[in-house]
């Protein structure tokens, strides 16, 4: 037993002040702390959990770069222009186009093992919507092989880039004229609330996928960054474009990745028709992920699935050799979690919720509409992926607006003094951590309002959606909204404390809940991963146009109307 | 299925543990070892005491966070796989499991199940990345890597860093971890600038952690999720001699950031 181990201090024992504060240390945010260290600024990087334990760390199929002669960034533009349905702004999609292949180049050059084909060329895959094969990949862990060598960057720059590992951010601070300053977090190892001051906060917490149930995300995705910059006034936008992704594991939710119908496999109903002849006649399996959703759905909601709801991804079309290379985790997957041998039989695949294109609204160097304040990775919402994202164009928007943001908030922080808190802050978030610690039993359980709440999105605010259900949806988050404060607590310790992170996640994960369906039900048209059976067509002329939610107190959030950017692609009709 | 469970409770790193007793009755054998623990966690708290600690987030075996020992093993029975893996039907019914924090001198216990395991990222950073800036980046295809050569970085690359290595390990040696964090970059052509004061500096950084020293009982090997080789065992002493012999780093001591 290893209780006689030697006894280190958790935290450095410098005061926690920064030139630039980031929040989240997947890949955004990791990389958006090498770009601010690079660029002369102190930062201190804070994540509740491990950093390589980020959910980036999951990401599986690649990374979309033009960097084959053969291909070109306009052609990758397009094709996530058209991937959005013309709601990605177009000015950020061209940058991130533009900048990828410097980006992979950055990759490779700091240890990333990329895929070489025979010729020890870098070798490419193909994606959905994609009309190059141009996805960099480490055979189907790319997110990890990223991950952990941005951390080893992280931690040759340790002179100057503070890391805080296992501390929970609860609030984030505004100063009297309204700048950001920094945030408050809590030491999960002791239960200790600390102010981090700091002149610019990069916010790189990720998405929400926990607000739905099943999710492909991990249990640490409740939507922490989004809910703690809206409550501060920050924008939101394109809430409502939630990614259901085609091929989740029937028996829990399970990612297998786009890259096993990019190696070749294909989709089958019950009847073993290969349905997206039907529905994607030139790209078949490869079409965008809300058209092969929407897909799956239609067959299994018209009879054609299996009876357990789903339909098959059959990976053994894939030479078994190639499989086991370029597919080693879902083979792993496959075998542990459904029991199957995916390289000799299909696999019992349907929908799942996977992403949400929305976030803190952003301009192209992750600023939001309150100073000082930045946002980038899944949290934000530039917006390059509009109603529908592209596969392995999410790694890369993390990427490029990771750095984008981690340089503008050094070149902002050059400017300007540290900002200093008053204590009263502090102050009044021990009290509300006191009060959660201290409230009566007899609520409902934490798990239980999740659960609801999970179920319920997933119920109603899905590939399908109508405004009786998104009504009925949004009448029970508020009703959740009212429980939530009650929920009851056990444990009242303050070592890893798990209880009081998760009463606090419970309120992010509604927060965000009521935006997207806020959203859901304005938009009343079918656009992207937005599918009203109640307004089935897309209608350019009233809702070309994004969503933005607002904090309006504890009421209903606002809704307010940004125009979408054009440049040079108009709205076309989308087939696949 | 029932099971009688031996848990290590720990409230802290400085007061005592000890092994409690609980008794799980009706566990459907295609339950994971974490929703076993989850339920009787729920028990635990509608009981009025406190759930056990344990780390644990993406439960697909990929982000390295679960780290028991169970009966022994660090991730439990089933080769190639984390705690989330498992499974109850591995396990014969009525058994009587022990669950464990994963057990080195280099591991302090933080609660229960939970144990710190940053000793492993002081490695790390005593020299293991890319450190020497080689001026503009090189267009990559200027550089073929041999399939094989690319191979052989992925399946060290592969490491997600939980510690098993070190917990199966008699001596509480971190050196399967340490091999697969060299051997991935001294297979690349971009980690071959200061290739070997790297190798030195991080094994200096693992002795003075506190890990023992390999001497080849093979348990890392078997424990490892990720299947990574011993082989990067060998490729770390290679490294390690041919630094200390022929690129003896210079008296101002390790590789400095750039």
């Amino acid at each position: 037993m290893s209780a006689g181990g030697p006894t280190r201090p958790v935290e450095s024992p410098r005061m926690p002040s920064h030139d630039v504060l980031v929040i989240g240390a997947g890949l955004a945010g990791q990389r958006a702390a090498l770009a601010a260290a690079s660029a002369g600024a102190t930062v201190g990087i804070v994540s509740k959990v491990h950093p390589v334990r980020s959910h980036s760390v999951a990401a599986a199929g690649g990374i979309n770069a033009a960097l084959n002669p053969e291909d070109s960034w306009e052609s990758h533009a397009f094709d996530t222009v058209k991937g959005s349905d013309y709601l990605g702004d177009q000015d950020a999609i061209e940058i991130m186009c533009r900048e990828a292949p410097d980006e992979i180049l950055y990759l490779e050059h700091i240890g990333v093992t990329f895929h070489r084909n025979e010729t020890g060329h870098l070798g490419t895959r193909a994606f959905g919507g994609a009309s190059q094969a141009r996805t960099y990949y480490v055979a189907d862990i790319t997110g990890q092989a990223i991950l952990h060598v941005l951390y080893e960057q992280l931690m040759k720059h340790h002179e100057r880039l503070e890391r805080y590992e296992e501390w929970f951010t609860t609030d984030l601070l505004r100063d009297e004229h309204g700048h950001c300053s920094g945030a408050i977090c809590r030491n999960l190892r002791d239960g200790r609330l600390q102010v981090f001051d700091a002149k610019s906060v990069i916010l790189a917490s990720g998405g929400a996928g926990q607000a739905f149930k099943p999710t492909t995300n991990g249990l640490i995705v409740t939507g922490d960054g989004i809910a703690q910059a809206y409550r501060i006034g920050a924008k939101l936008m394109d809430m409502e474009m939630v990614q259901y992704h085609p091929t989740t594991l029937a028996e829990n939710g399970f990612l297998i990745t786009e890259g096993a119908r990019g190696e070749g496999a294909w989709l089958l109903n019950a009847a073993g028709e290969r349905f997206m002849e039907k529905y994607a006649p030139n790209k078949l399996d490869l079409a965008s992920r809300d058209v092969v959703s929407r897909a799956e759905q239609t067959e299994i909601n018209e009879g054609r699935g299996f009876p357990d709801g789903t339909v098959a991804l059959d990976i053994t079309k894939v030479p078994r050799k190639r499989t086991l290379e370029a597919l080693r985790e879902i083979v792993n997957i496959g075998r542990d979690f459904a029991g199957v041998d995916i390289t000799r039989e299909p696999i019992h695949i349907r929908p799942g919720m996977h992403y949400i294109m929305g976030g803190v609204k952003t301009d192209s160097f992750g600023q939001t509409n309150i100073p000082g304040l930045y946002a980038a990775g899944e949290v934000a919402c530039v917006s390059v992926h509009g109603g529908n994202r592209l596969g392995a164009n999410s790694l890369l928007d993390t990427l490029i607006f990771g750095r984008r943001s981690g340089e503008h908030a050094a070149a902002r922080a050059k400017t300007m003094p540290m900002p200093t808190t008053p204590a009263s802050k502090l102050a009044d978030v021990e009290a509300n951590i006191a009060a959660i610690i201290s409230r009566p039993a007899g609520g409902r359980r934490i798990a239980a309002i999740k659960e609801e709440l999970g179920t319920t999105m997933n119920r109603y605010c899905a590939v399908f959606r109508d405004a009786e259900g998104l009504a009925k949806a949004h009448e029970i988050v508020r009703r959740l909204k009212q429980e939530a404060p009650l929920a009851a607590i056990d444990d009242r310790g303050s070592v890893f404390n798990q209880d009081v992170i998760a009463a606090i996640e419970l309120g992010y994960m509604l927060d965000v809940a009521e935006a997207i369906l806020v959203g859901a039900q304005e938009r009343k048209e079918s656009r992207g991963a937005q599918f009203r059976t109640d307004f089935p067509k897309r209608n350019d002329d009233e809702w070309l146009k994004h969503i933005d939610i607002v904090v309006n107190g504890g009421d209903v959030p606002q809704v307010e109307y940004s125009p979408v950017t054009i440049t040079r692609w108009q709205p076309e009709e989308r087939t696949y | 299925m029932n099971f009688t469970l031996r848990v290590w409770r720990q409230e802290e790193h400085d007061t005592p543990g000890r092994f409690e007793t609980y008794e799980v009755a009706d566990v459907e054998p295609d339950e994971s070892f974490l929703e076993m623990i989850d339920a009787l966690n729920d028990r635990l708290i509608i009981d009025g005491s406190s759930p056990i600690a344990f780390d644990h987030d993406c439960r697909e075996g990929i982000c390295g966070a679960c780290s028991m020992t169970i009966d022994g093993r660090p991730h439990g029975p089933g080769d190639g796989t984390t705690t989330c893996q498992v499974y109850m039907r591995q396990f014969d019914d009525g058994a009587t499991v022990t669950v464990e924090p994963f057990g080195a001198f280099a591991f302090p216990v933080i609660k229960d199940l939970m144990v710190d395991r940053s000793a492993l990222d002081r490695i790390q950073q005593a020299g293991g990345y890319t450190g020497v800036n080689a001026g503009p980046k090189p267009e990559p295809n200027a550089n073929p890597v041999s399939p094989e050569d690319a191979e052989e970085a992925i399946d060290a690359a592969i490491c997600i860093g939980c510690g098993a290595c070190v917990a199966a390990c008699p001596n509480g040696a971190a050196m399967l971890f340490t091999g697969a964090k060299v051997t991935h970059l001294a297979h690349l052509p971009q980690g071959q600038p200061g290739r070997f004061a790297r190798v030195q500096d991080m094994v200096d950084q693992m002795d003075s952690e506190g890990f023992g020293g390999c001497t080849n009982f093979g348990e890392c090997e078997a424990a490892c999720p990720k299947d990574i080789s011993i082989r990067v065992i060998g490729r770390l002493n290679r490294d390690y001699l041919m630094g200390v012999l022929y690129h003896p780093r210079n008296p101002r001591g390790g590789m400095k950031p750039q």
